[in-house]
């Protein structure tokens, strides 16, 4: 079985990738449908990081012609700036939890995605590549989404907690942040210590489906 | 104690109130919203900014809020914005 997956790996990676891709956009179209309704700045925030969750993962796998065009150089242009659409992904994720704690009542913004409050995230996510791309690694996003989800989790136990029976989803939520930091950790331990070894990475490739499936269904589910 | 009300809430209250007089001058709605003044005058300005609600003002310069589209339309669909916030922890 494992023999078969690494064969045919190259077109595996594309129905992952796809698979990804589409439940983002799905989430996209639907959240961005209940913002215009509601002005709500936390649907907003979470309707941005499946939009970058989403135009990360198309860069990644679909935008990178590595299979027509062999210029490693190119590839190493597309895997940061999919490493830079995932990291702010998580930020966007994080900020739609805390924006209520962060901005006042009544503040305007003129686009979606840039304000003052945001712009730290950017910058911060600039920074994290930066230094990735300058020790040609991927430790500093593995650090930073690892302490990001580990918060993830802790706000979302919280939710939980607070307004379990109000939100049957938040469960699932939990669920989803906790198999993302594991996720992340198994990302970090295959590239520190297991040299890529193709079975961590498949149960890091399936995490990852069950956990954009989860976010689709729910948002689905509910606004159906 | 009573629970306090969550920032949509308080939204839906005062669009609701709006909604049920079709215009409303702002000392009934303040009383109808149970807000404190301060309050109240940043929802409005919020409402007003996001479009929910119109501020007419008559020959006499009396002020009265009514109910835009997009406002009609979020009490319309307020139990599903509502559930998204609460599942999503937002």
């Amino acid at each position: 079985m494992i023999e078969w997956i690494i064969q045919s790996k190259e077109s595996l990676k594309l129905i992952y990738a796809f698979i990804i891709i589409l439940s983002c956009f799905v989430i996209v179209i639907k959240t961005n449908k209940l913002f215009k309704l509601s002005e709500h700045q936390g649907i907003r925030y979470f309707r941005n990081a499946f939009f970058f969750y989403g135009i990360g993962f198309f860069i990644r796998y679909f935008f990178d012609l590595k299979y027509f065009i062999f210029n490693k150089n190119y590839h190493v242009l597309t895997t940061f700036i999919f490493e830079y659409f995932l990291i702010m992904g998580g930020f966007f994720l994080l900020y739609s939890l805390l924006w209520k704690k962060i901005e006042s009542a009544g503040e305007e913004y003129f686009t979606s995605l840039i304000n003052s409050k945001v712009l730290v995230f950017y910058l911060m996510a600039f920074v994290i590549v930066g230094l990735d791309c300058i020790w040609k690694t991927f430790y500093f996003m593995f650090f930073s989404q690892i302490i990001l989800f580990a918060i993830l989790i802790l706000i979302s136990y919280n939710n939980y907690i607070a307004k379990g029976s109000k939100g049957k989803f938040l469960k699932f939520y939990l669920i989803a942040m906790i198999f993302s930091f594991i996720a992340w950790v198994l990302n970090f331990l295959a590239a520190l210590t297991f040299a890529w070894n193709p079975g961590i990475l498949i149960t890091i490739y399936l995490l990852n489906i069950i956990i954009f499936l989860f976010f689709a269904a729910g948002v689905v589910r509910i606004t159906k | 104690m009573p629970k306090k009300r969550e920032r949509l809430e308080v939204i839906k209250d005062i669009l609701r109130a709006i909604r049920e007089t079709r215009s409303i001058k702002p000392t009934r709605l303040l009383y109808a919203s149970n807000l404190s003044p301060q309050m109240f005058k940043e929802y409005i300005n919020e409402l007003i900014s996001k479009k929910f609600i119109n501020i007419d003002i008559d020959n006499k310069e009396k002020k009265t809020f009514s109910l835009t589209k997009k406002g009609q339309d979020f009490l319309q669909e307020y139990k599903i914005i509502e559930d998204f916030v609460d599942n999503f922890g937002l």
